[in-house]
């Protein structure tokens, strides 16, 4: 059992002045979450992995803009040096599509210029085992055989995923939180209004809301920026938030029906608050504890979603090179049906199953996924007194 | 209040959720162009290609100047997309309540895959291909509870010891895995393990080909050929469900190779839906277990294993109903990817093929509003299966 009193805050934030505080209730409630949460070991490394990846993500801003489109050739690795020129066993031009790797002979493998500025040399992921690994090549889109580099991807994909995941989670709780708010507050008509609307949207399952919505605004927004139009981004983000609102207000509404029954909000209410100021002083605030536990589960899911929507085959490409860690995982997922066809066809074309193209953007998927879900367990089982140990 | 009559409420409230369904379509629908929307229906078609469905067509032969197309505007009419936009939605709302969700396109990849001709109407396709999804969602809904209940049983009873952070981890990565990932990297497994590359089935067929898709190859089957109770889309007759069917028609063969191929997707889909409800599961047995009857029982000196099994485990189970149509909801949503992946005939499989290279909107929005009325029908049916083992539900 944990030897620490929950019923005793003062005892606890003791250890760390050297003279006794006491903050207000709200705060000592926060570091008591806080304190648990620090407790929570999974949590912890959850936490440690995000920011890992928001590092990844400022990192990125310095990191060079790969190319587009990487020159190919088969190769050979030598330990750990740099490949050797061309291979004379390679079958064909290497870049041609519609191969997802350069058909080469037995002993040489598809690799990169090997460009400098393109891969620093110490983090070549080709490194990683002994033997000889191809670099990443990806399809840029499906149809669109442009090769890329997936490490110079999965960095520069984290901004990409962090900042859409963040910002339709943070928008879809926030019309959630208005929404829900209204609903059980004013309680009557709106209630009942805002409600049912809810529960029309939650009963669509949520990727097909997403499906339809993307296939009827599908290139219905144009916003130019320099030479990108970033119109298809708005679009998906639209259509997340969409999606995403009304499990928000569900949770909101019946926290805040909850909380309005509350002594400090009949105080306030009996010393003259208005009911602007109840509502966004003292229900708000204290009925944000599971939006932040549900907010911490969904933005793992949305680069998954991503993934989902870029497989079915929906053009969300604002640029050519658009490494989001979903559509990448799904890009890479999309040759191989036929890959596996080819190889059933003519074996020996067929050298090598390009695991590394499953493999690096789906644990980064996994990690980045799993991560929030031992955070968001480990929130939850902080701000729920019943659930800590 | 009787079992009769909390059913009967139960549905009328269907009635409302539906519509509201029907009419976030509808003002979905409002947002494609009048003219796609036109052409979706084919009605200009019967006037040849001279007279293509576009508001403007040439004023004379090889002019270039523009006139209104009367084909186009007869077909607004038609529609009545010339009608207040009221009376419009109420047409909407009339017509998909009798089913009549529209037609397919002719440029979709489903015409093509499923070799629909022309103006099929969107839910005779769909109630092709329904059956199928019913029994994959079946099949794998009972994978679900199959293992959830167990391991959760397990969690809350070995709290925080090995098998409760083995089944958290499990069910952790099943919801962090893309299921596209997943489902390829269970499909090229397969298709590795059951006979490598090369080809099966005396030539005509491979191993991948066999398990991408809901039936066997025909150079599989004795005699060359499907049963004739298979028909052109490759649904079955007279109940549509794959497996029933073969095994009403005594086929065994057919009804084990239909169902070996919904295992593996089923597989897949269990493990990315599992981790809800067995944190369900688990967080309701810990409740149950600390309850007065539990202690009780200890006290009478009841086995612990029948502690566990018949008073936890059973009272746990009644609140573990109640997020059955969540998990339902949230699973199915799954379904057109591992459909698409896996090759299986059902109607996620022709929303995936609805969307490239060519939206299909009439098969889009109707697999949409059926994937909804499932979910929705679900729930009732939960609630129902809810009140029937909790009386407190429906007299309270």
């Amino acid at each position: 059992m944990a030897t620490i009193d929950p019923t005793a805050p003062s005892a606890l934030l003791r250890r760390r002045g050297s003279t006794p505080r006491h903050p207000s209730p709200r705060i000592a409630q926060m570091q008591r979450t806080f304190y648990f949460l620090r407790k929570n070991t999974l949590a912890m490394i959850g936490l440690g992995i995000l920011l890992f990846f928001v590092i990844v993500a400022v990192y990125s801003f310095s990191y060079p803009a790969p190319a587009t489109q990487l020159q190919l050739y088969c190769g050979t690795y030598t330990g750990n040096s740099q490949p050797s020129g061309p291979s004379t066993g390679c079958i064909s031009v290497c870049t041609s599509p519609p191969n997802i790797v350069p058909q080469c002979g037995p002993t040489a493998y598809p690799v990169d210029q090997f460009n400098p500025s393109l891969l620093p040399p110490t983090v070549n992921i080709g490194h990683f085992t002994s033997g000889p690994l191809p670099l990443g090549a990806l399809t840029a889109s499906p149809g669109n055989n442009y090769f890329y580099n997936i490490y110079a991807g999965l960095i520069k994909g984290a901004p990409w995923s962090l900042g859409l995941s963040a910002t339709i989670v943070a928008s879809g709780a926030g019309v959630g939180l208005l929404l829900g708010a209204l609903a059980g507050f004013k309680g009557g008509l709106w209630d009942e209004f805002i409600m049912r609307v809810t529960d029309v949207f939650l009963s669509i399952p949520g990727l097909l809301l997403v499906i339809v919505l993307l296939s009827v605004l599908n290139n219905s927004i144009k916003i130019q920026i320099g030479a990108t139009n970033y119109g298809s981004i708005v679009v998906l983000l639209v259509a997340f938030i969409i999606t995403w609102w009304p499990i928000y207000t569900r949770i909101v509404r019946g926290q805040v029906l909850v909380t309005r029954e509350q002594k400090y909000v009949e105080a306030a209410r009996a010393s003259g608050a208005k009911s602007g100021r109840i509502l966004l002083k003292h229900i708000v605030p204290n009925s944000m504890y599971p939006v932040f536990v549900q907010m911490s589960l969904d933005v793992g899911t949305i680069p998954l979603g991503i993934g989902a929507i870029v497989f079915l085959g929906f053009h969300i490409y604002p640029t050519l090179y658009f490494p989001e860690w979903g559509a990448m995982s799904a890009l890479s997922v999309l040759p191989i049906p036929g890959l596996l066809t080819t190889c059933e066809n003519a074996v020996a074309a067929c050298q090598f199953f390009p695991w590394w193209q499953l493999f690096f953007p789906g644990i980064t998927l996994f990690l980045f996924a799993i991560s929030v879900n031992f955070l968001s367990d480990g929130l939850r089982d902080a701000l729920d007194p019943r659930l800590r140990r | 209040m009787k079992m009769s009559v909390y059913i009967i409420r139960r549905a009328l409230l269907l009635i409302p959720v539906i519509i509201g369904v029907m009419t976030i379509t509808f003002v979905i629908i409002q947002a494609i162009p009048v003219s796609e929307r036109v052409s979706s229906y084919y009605l200009c078609s019967g006037h040849g290609a001279a007279s293509p469905c576009t508001p403007t067509i040439p004023c004379a032969q090889g002019s270039t100047a523009l006139c209104p197309n009367p084909a186009y505007e007869a077909a607004i009419h038609q529609l009545g997309y010339d009608q207040p936009i009221w009376t419009q939605w109420g047409h909407y709302i009339f017509n998909s309540l009798q089913l009549n969700w529209g037609y397919t396109g002719s440029q979709s990849q489903a015409s093509h895959a499923f070799a629909l001709t022309g103006q099929t109407p969107v839910s005779t396709v769909l109630s092709y291909f329904l059956p199928y999804t019913l029994e994959l969602a079946a099949i794998s809904l009972f994978m679900i509870l199959l293992l959830a209940i167990p391991l959760g049983n397990y969690s809350a009873v070995y709290r925080n010891r090995p098998i409760d952070q083995a089944s958290r981890v499990l069910s952790f990565s099943g919801f962090a895995l893309p299921g596209f990932l997943l489902a390829i990297l269970a499909l090229t497994a397969i298709t590795v393990i059951s006979g490598g590359f090369g080809a099966v089935c005396n030539g005509t067929s491979t191993p991948y080909a066999e398990w991408h898709n809901s039936w066997p190859d025909l150079g599989c089957l004795p005699g060359g050929r499907y049963p004739s109770w298979i028909g052109p889309y490759l649904q079955t007759t007279p109940t549509g469900f794959p497996t029933v069917d073969a095994a009403l028609h005594q086929n065994w063969f057919l009804a084990w190779e239909s169902v070996k191929r919904m295992l593996v997707p089923a597989l897949v889909i269990t493990f990315g839906g599992i981790a809800g409800i067995l944190r369900f599961v688990r967080n309701s047995m810990l409740e149950v277990m600390n309850l007065d009857f539990v202690r009780t029982a200890r006290a009478k000196g009841v086995a612990e294993r029948q502690v566990i099994k018949r008073h936890a485990g059973r009272n746990s189970l009644n609140v573990t109903v109640t997020v059955l149509g969540l998990t339902f909801a949230g699973f199915i949503g799954g379904f057109p990817i591992i459909e698409n992946i896996f090759g299986l005939r059902g109607i996620g499989l022709v929303l995936t093929y609805a969307i490239q290279p060519q939206f299909d909107y009439g098969l889009i929005f109707g697999t949409t509003l059926l994937f909804t009325i499932i979910v929705v029908l679900a729930n009732i049916l939960v609630d129902i299966l809810y009140a029937y083992l909790d009386p407190r539900v429906r007299l309270g």
